[in-house]
């Protein structure tokens, strides 16, 4: 830091405390206490799909890795190689070619928890942010019992094992930028499809 | 940004004389946005949950030298930069010094009125540094070369023809295409800037001090991504912007959306502590947060105007105001327009930089209803009004009209008077050529007065 700027830092904190010197320093008022639904996995699915949003449950009888191939083959567009995070554990890859985010069908990833209320998926930057931002589709894993009722609850757990960045994932990447009409896939995914374990 | 506000008032009169067009993709894109917020405020507890964001803003601004330290001391604990800007042409030297270190050839820009507050683009390019906006609407009028027209929605006052036409002559493609289809041209574009960028550039909705977290809410993915793939991510954040908790993150989120867009959060939202620094991470290797002042100093120290600063920037004041909803954000001459720019501006630039913009309202108190924060616009506009007409910034033609007037209600026989002589007067149009009533009168239809004063009537007995 220059000699300058050191200066600016002490110039503003001294005019942000005289600016606050003769004013009432006012108490904080908690937690805002949002309302909370009996079943915290019907309320994801219902806020996470009203926002365009898709959710799937594993089929019981083949093993995690063997679904998501099948279900992948039957999307739309074929997918024939994937990404994966880093974190992804080997019972939940697919049985498909691996190949970098930028050229895949599909983005697969785990996400360290589901909020009901905003309908959001928890995503760790240990995850390998470009599989879960390039590909067209992104293929997400909720562990069973990680949905939470509200993300206060979440962030509340998550702030003291933070990694370097978050992302909350709630919808396809969607815009009205043009004419005010609403297209997908403008930058990030255009589906982005919860799996329930 | 240099401000034009002087030009207001023609700005305006021109905008909707000429540019019809404005108005109405203005007006159908506000009221749509308004509509939403509506219904989202409908689903929660919204007068709670408004009166708890204003509480915990109150609490910050009034503990912020506490709250921007341990911001400073948790980001870098976690591994980021943390630098202070006093102004704008501080900002921009720590941004275009960081882009030299890292010999940076290309940058991309996540949305951020802070930067258009400072003119960084052209700092960047000077150095010779391809900046590219990455946000849709800011990606086409920075083709436009034109500065947004909207907090939230920048390019709302483009039609879809003139996208059409604009990516047709600029993009190659098909001047009939739908807006999915312009959509991805644009994405072919930025996809490939997204990916070999050494530079990514973004401003911050918020900063938990307790964690060091920078926020930031998006729909399409672009924050995401520039906050993501290039090896320097450099975010510009307001010193206003600090959150004491995480926690209270969780309320402002929501709130923000709701206030903003009508949706229960952002598509997107990232949560940036630091540096990648875990396996599996391929984010930036550098991160780097400006705390800017430039101005919000001597906002906060205002009496009034200090309430402003819990300003979230959801532009919900603005799709509630008739007013904005005629010219859009052009003809404001700043950066931060509608309701809300004419209580800040004022505050950052200096009343006289920012005139007439607290008379730029009709006081109907839609913006105050429509704040999450619960920012007193209408009172605030006043305040700006009465010290405008202590300083004398004021046209004095108004000046004397008011003086005149003040003088009349205080005199009963003369207010008599001049009652009798106006319902006489009032429909032959000689109103018009009064000071100050006149200028009023110019492009208004003026009411016809009774025939009769109200005292006149009393004495008759009127029921």
């Amino acid at each position: 830091m220059s000699a300058a700027r050191a200066g600016s830092r002490e110039r503003i904190l001294e005019r942000v405390a005289r600016a606050a010197a003769g004013r009432e320093r006012t108490a904080h008022p908690g937690n805002l206490g949002t309302r909370v639904a009996a079943d915290p996995v019907a309320w994801f699915v219902k806020v996470f799909t009203s926002q365009g949003g898709e959710v799937v449950e594993g089929e019981g009888t083949l093993s995690a890795g063997e679904w998501l191939t099948g279900f992948l083959r039957g999307l739309d567009n074929k997918v024939t190689g994937v990404a994966v995070g880093a974190d992804v554990p080997a019972e939940l890859r697919p049985q498909l070619p691996v190949v970098a985010a930028a050229h895949a069908g599909a983005g697969i990833s785990v996400a360290w928890a589901a909020v009901a209320e905003t309908g959001s998926l928890i995503l760790p930057s240990t995850g390998t942010r470009a599989v879960q931002l390039l590909p067209p589709v992104h293929i997400v894993w909720v562990p069973e019992g990680r949905v939470f009722a509200r993300l206060e609850e979440a962030l509340w757990e998550l702030r003291d094992e933070l990694p370097s960045a978050i992302g909350l994932h709630s919808a396809p990447s969607k815009s009205a930028d043009i004419g005010q009409t609403v297209v997908t896939g403008v930058h990030g995914p255009g589906r982005c499809i919860a799996v329930l374990a | 940004m240099r401000a034009r506000i002087g030009e207001y008032t023609a700005r305006a009169t021109e905008s909707i004389r000429s540019e019809p067009g404005v108005r109405e993709s203005v007006t159908g894109a506000t009221l749509a946005f308004d509509r939403k917020r509506r219904n989202a405020y409908a689903d929660i507890d919204s007068d709670h949950w408004r009166h708890w964001a204003e509480a915990v803003k109150n609490h910050t601004l009034t503990h912020l030298d506490d709250y921007l330290t341990q911001a400073e001391e948790r980001l870098e604990a976690n591994g980021a930069h943390v630098h202070w800007a006093a102004d704008a042409a501080e900002a921009r030297d720590i941004v275009t010094t960081i882009a030299d270190d890292g010999l940076v050839a290309t940058a991309v820009k996540g949305k951020s009125m802070l930067t258009e507050e400072i003119d960084l683009n052209p700092a960047l390019e000077a150095a010779g540094i391809e900046v590219l906006e990455t946000d849709l609407g800011e990606y086409i009028l920075q083709l436009l070369d034109e500065p947004p027209s909207h907090i939230l929605g920048p390019a709302i006052h483009k039609s879809l023809q003139q996208v059409r036409d604009l990516f047709a002559d600029r993009l190659g493609s098909a001047p009939d295409g739908d807006p999915d289809t312009l959509a991805q041209a644009a994405r072919r574009v930025l996809r490939d800037a997204f990916i070999h960028a050494e530079m990514g550039i973004t401003g911050g909705n918020f900063l938990v001090a307790e964690t060091g977290t920078v926020a930031l809410i998006e729909n399409e993915g672009n924050i995401r991504l520039t906050t993501s793939l290039p090896r320097v991510h450099v975010a510009l954040v307001g010193i206003e912007k600090l959150l004491p908790r995480m926690t209270d993150l969780a309320g402002f989120l929501q709130l923000t959306a709701r206030a903003a867009t009508g949706q229960p959060i952002g598509c997107f939202v990232s949560l940036i502590q630091g540096p990648a620094s875990q396996p599996g991470d391929d984010g930036p290797e550098e991160v780097h947060v400006i705390l800017v002042d430039n101005g919000r100093t001597d906002v906060l120290a205002h009496p009034h105007a200090w309430e402003a600063l819990r300003c979230l920037r959801c532009g919900a004041c603005l799709n509630a105001c008739p007013v904005y909803r005629q010219t859009g954000g052009h003809a404001y001459g700043y950066v931060y327009s509608g309701p809300i720019g004419s209580v800040l501006d004022p505050g950052l630039l200096g009343l006289h930089e920012a005139m007439p913009l607290p008379f730029a309202s009709s006081l109907c108190g839609a913006c105050f209803d429509a704040c999450p924060v619960r920012i007193p616009i209408p009172e605030l506009l006043l305040e700006w009004r009465r010290e405008a007409q202590e300083q004398g910034l004021t046209p004095w033609k108004e000046r004397a009209a008011l003086a005149g007037l003040a003088s009349v209600a205080t005199r009963p026989g003369l207010y008599r008077l001049a009652g009798r002589i106006g319902a006489r007067l009032g429909g032959t149009g000689a109103a018009r050529a009064l000071p100050m009533l006149g200028e009023w009168a110019r492009d208004r239809a003026l009411p016809r007065p009774s025939r009769r004063t109200f005292r006149e009537l009393w004495r008759e007995g009127i029921e």
